[in-house]
């Protein structure tokens, strides 16, 4: 029965795109869908190919190349432990699916298991993707024998289910206290913001470890002492220095006892989690199903002044955005931290680091003003990939979605309402790195306004491009907020129209050197105009092909 | 008035969900929209309101048709979907205030319209919650409040009745019959038999996508020579 019910889980929670209202789109993937997940596939092997022959070059001008597989495996630990750390609550307390299964006579045990099952699932799908990429390139570049690749994968299939457990069970323990908190939104996005906090301070240690401006001495110093942050992991968490040990003797008696502790432990681990979770798991569930908000009593606004369509619309969108914990975390978040986090990493950098940079980066704008200039706006459109707004306006509202269609407002009109919030978010993001940049450089306000305008201009394209993109593969049918992010594969379309933006940059600015920055600048500026009027001109005659999904 | 003419409609090949559908209802009249799950009803409303475009055929709302000038016939009607859980983190009055702009209802008539509605469905006091706290009941009241703001002249409801307490169900009929007493349109779709039985003028029943029926209860009487209830000529034509 557990089984039966992870299978379902697993399903509802990656209900595939083309399915709609019961239908299923037979339409086999297109050859240039193919092609594209072929090259973002081959593009992500090449990175890691790069990043691991790197590392396991300086590695072994130390003969501490070993110290690699403790660093993949720390990687995907911690990487478990953060993709958990987002996907337990809404999997656990915020299926859609959750009032139906309570009523179902399955046993507490059962429920809980398929629901585990489920991030399990998800997580061994990552650490095949992340993990087993470089643990081959690994095993090929050290001529390895079978038994490590046996006990790599043994080892990547055993790993997360410890993390999966004990993450879980903290959500549990927080989630028990849902039903003396009032406002269950509110409480959603404090713990999911708690847990967010772990992983920012998390990404400030990693930045520490993976510096471009490190020499392979400094680099090699630093990977091995973090290769000795592994020991510290290994007291805590011993199937982690089980596994890890196993790999490292290349010895099949050592496989197997290895392997053997590891299950007991694990076995062990899940017999506690199971006796905890049926005591704490039904009462936070019960608590975040039925404590909804008091109804608040008072004098009803009515609107006494009428205001454009066009703002209420946008503040509708936003309202909406900003009041959903799980979209306020997962779209509009990305674009507020990363900013933060790299004014954090400035702070963090010594003084005398800060004025070397600031000093080699001053002297390049006196000698290459479009190289800074244009590396501005690069660094703004790095940023523009992680908001998440314009790919998922359509698909945010679910079945609702079809609301757009039968009220008497031009479809085009309320895409570009749509689009809106995501360029707001851009500006934000945008005047934090031009703030920074004005506080490291001598940069004129000239220079930075016309830098922000070609931003936005960027911007707006690459927004309006997301949306086309969700109305043609809108994801409608899905059984968690959170999937419509997290599984939600529309969401490599900010990052594919985010590096052609960058492509663009950089080809002007290598073409056009011979020419001053505002110059290259007017060039920039006038090709996103044009493309943004064919844009638009698009989105308006094809206003109603484009909603054809959407039913 | 609503004009429905030889419309068809599929989703996969050889398969027609909607099949060389005629309707007219006129000014007037309550119309009710009967049939099995799965036999058209949804489908026809959406292609109606202009979510689902027909294969073939052509749909008119006040003789506007619905593909060639959207805008001027979706101002004639309002719509009551048949899921009810929308805008859950809009307040209701945030919710109706929103509609009001969509629908261009002049600011003097706003405040009496959201009052006298509102009141009528016993939600006023709870239009400072979020639409998530909210009952069942309680969305399907904000949702058709929404949709009678501007008082629109035609009025296509799919599952009106579902999750409205008895009070709430009566007054929405009442509400019907007094719109169409005005000159105006009402069509429903349900499958609640007794209101369809009571309260329509004329009803159309559909069937794996065929309109097998159209007419008042004492015609779909002669027709088939029975003379019981609606509920057993519905069971009758359905069976067939």
């Amino acid at each position: 029965m557990t089984f039966l019910l992870t299978k379902i889980f697993l399903k509802s929670s990656m209900q595939k795109i083309t399915e709609q209202n019961g239908i299923k789109d037979v339409r086999k993937k297109s050859k240039a869908q193919i092609t594209l997940y072929a090259l973002l596939f081959a593009y992500l092997i090449g990175i890691m190919w790069f990043l691991s022959t790197k590392m396991i070059n300086v590695l072994k001008e130390i003969n501490a190349e070993t110290v690699f597989i403790d660093l993949v495996f720390m990687m995907v630990f911690f990487l478990n432990i953060l993709q958990t750390v987002f996907s337990s609550i809404n999997l656990l307390y915020f299926s859609k699916d959750t009032d139906s299964i309570l009523s179902l006579p399955l046993k507490p045990y059962q429920i809980i298991l398929a629901r585990t099952n489920v991030m399990l699932i998800l997580e061994f799908a990552v650490n095949i993707l992340i993990g087993l990429i470089p643990l081959i390139i690994y095993g090929v570049k050290l001529n390895c024998n079978a038994l490590y690749y046996i006990s790599v994968i043994i080892g990547l299939m055993l790993l997360p289910i410890l993390p999966v457990i004990i993450v879980s069970l903290i959500s549990m323990v927080i989630m028990s206290f849902s039903k003396i908190i009032k406002n269950k939104n509110k409480f959603q996005l404090f713990t999911t913001l708690i847990m967010l906090v772990l992983v920012i301070a998390f990404s400030i240690g990693i930045t520490k470890i993976d510096s471009e401006t490190m020499t392979d001495e400094q680099m090699a110093q630093t990977l091995t002492s973090a290769g000795s942050f592994t020991d510290m992991l290994k007291t805590y968490f011993p199937t982690f220095g089980f596994l890890v040990n196993s790999i490292h003797s290349n010895n099949i008696l050592t496989l197997i006892l290895e392997t053997v502790k590891t299950i007991a432990v694990t076995f062990i681990g899940v017999v506690i989690y199971l006796l905890c979770a049926q005591k704490l798991y039904f009462k936070g569930l019960i608590g975040s199903l039925y404590s909804g908000e008091k109804t608040k009593r008072g004098k009803v606004k009515i609107k006494a002044k009428s205001k454009r369509l066009g703002i209420i619309y946008v503040f509708k969108e936003l309202k909406i955005l900003i009041r959903n914990p799980v979209y306020l975390v997962q779209c509009v978040l990305p674009a507020l931290i990363f900013p933060v986090l790299f004014i954090g990493l400035i702070f963090i950098a010594s003084d005398e680091e800060l004025k070397g940079i600031t000093n080699s980066l001053a002297l390049m704008l006196n000698f290459n003003k479009p190289l800074i200039l244009m590396g501005l706006v690069a660094i703004m459109q790095f940023f523009a990939m992680f908001i998440y707004v314009s790919i998922t306006a359509i698909s945010r509202e679910g079945k609702n979605a079809t609301f757009i269609k039968y009220i008497p407002v031009p479809l085009y009109k309320q895409y570009i309402y749509k689009i809106i919030p995501n360029v707001l978010m851009n500006i934000f993001s945008t005047l934090i790195v031009l703030g920074i940049a004005r506080y490291l450089l001598p940069i004129e306000i000239t220079d930075l306004i016309i830098v922000f305008v070609i931003s936005i201009l960027m911007n707006v394209s690459l927004s309006m491009l997301c949306l086309i993109m969700d109305l043609k593969r809108p994801k409608l049918q899905w059984n968690t907020e959170y999937a419509v992010v997290k599984q939600n594969m529309n969401l490599i379309f900010p990052m594919i129209f985010g590096t052609i933006n960058v492509g663009i940059v950089i080809f002007v600015n290598t073409t056009l050197k011979m020419y001053s920055a505002y110059i290259q600048l007017v060039i920039i500026a006038m090709i996103y105009i044009l493309a943004n009027i064919c844009i638009y001109i698009y989105l308006y005659k094809k206003q109603y092909e484009l909603a054809k999904k959407i039913m | 008035m609503i004009e429905i003419k030889n419309v068809s409609k599929s989703y996969v090949k050889n398969k027609k969900s909607v099949d060389s559908l005629n309707l007219e209802i006129k000014n007037g009249e309550i119309f009710g929209f009967l049939g099995p799950n799965g036999a058209g009803k949804t489908t026809t409303i959406r292609m109606i309101t202009g979510i689902l475009d027909p294969d073939e055929g052509y749909i008119l709302i006040d003789g506007h048709s619905i593909k060639e000038e959207p805008l001027e016939a979706k101002k004639n009607f309002g719509f009551v979907p048949d899921n009810p859980d929308m805008f859950l983190k809009l307040k209701g009055i945030e919710y109706l205030n929103f509609l009001a702009e969509v629908y261009k209802v002049p600011v003097e008539e706003r405040q009496n319209r959201i009052e006298e509605l509102t009141k009528k469905f016993e939600i006023y006091d709870d239009l400072n919650s979020y639409i998530e706290s909210y009952s069942h009941g309680m969305r399907q009241k904000i949702v058709i409040c929404g949709a009678l703001l501007s008082n629109p002249k035609n009025w296509i409801l799919d599952e009106p009745m579902t999750g409205l307490d008895p009070k709430a169900s009566f007054d929405l009929k009442e509400m019907m019959r007094e719109h169409t007493k005005k000159g105006n349109t009402v069509f429903f779709s349900t499958h609640v038999l007794d209101v369809a039985e009571k309260l329509c003028d004329r009803v159309g029943i559909i069937n794996k996508g065929k309109l097998v029926f159209v007419g008042t209860l004492e015609e779909m009487k002669e027709k088939f020579k029975e003379q019981g209830s609606l509920e057993e000529l519905f069971l009758e034509i359905t069976e067939e």
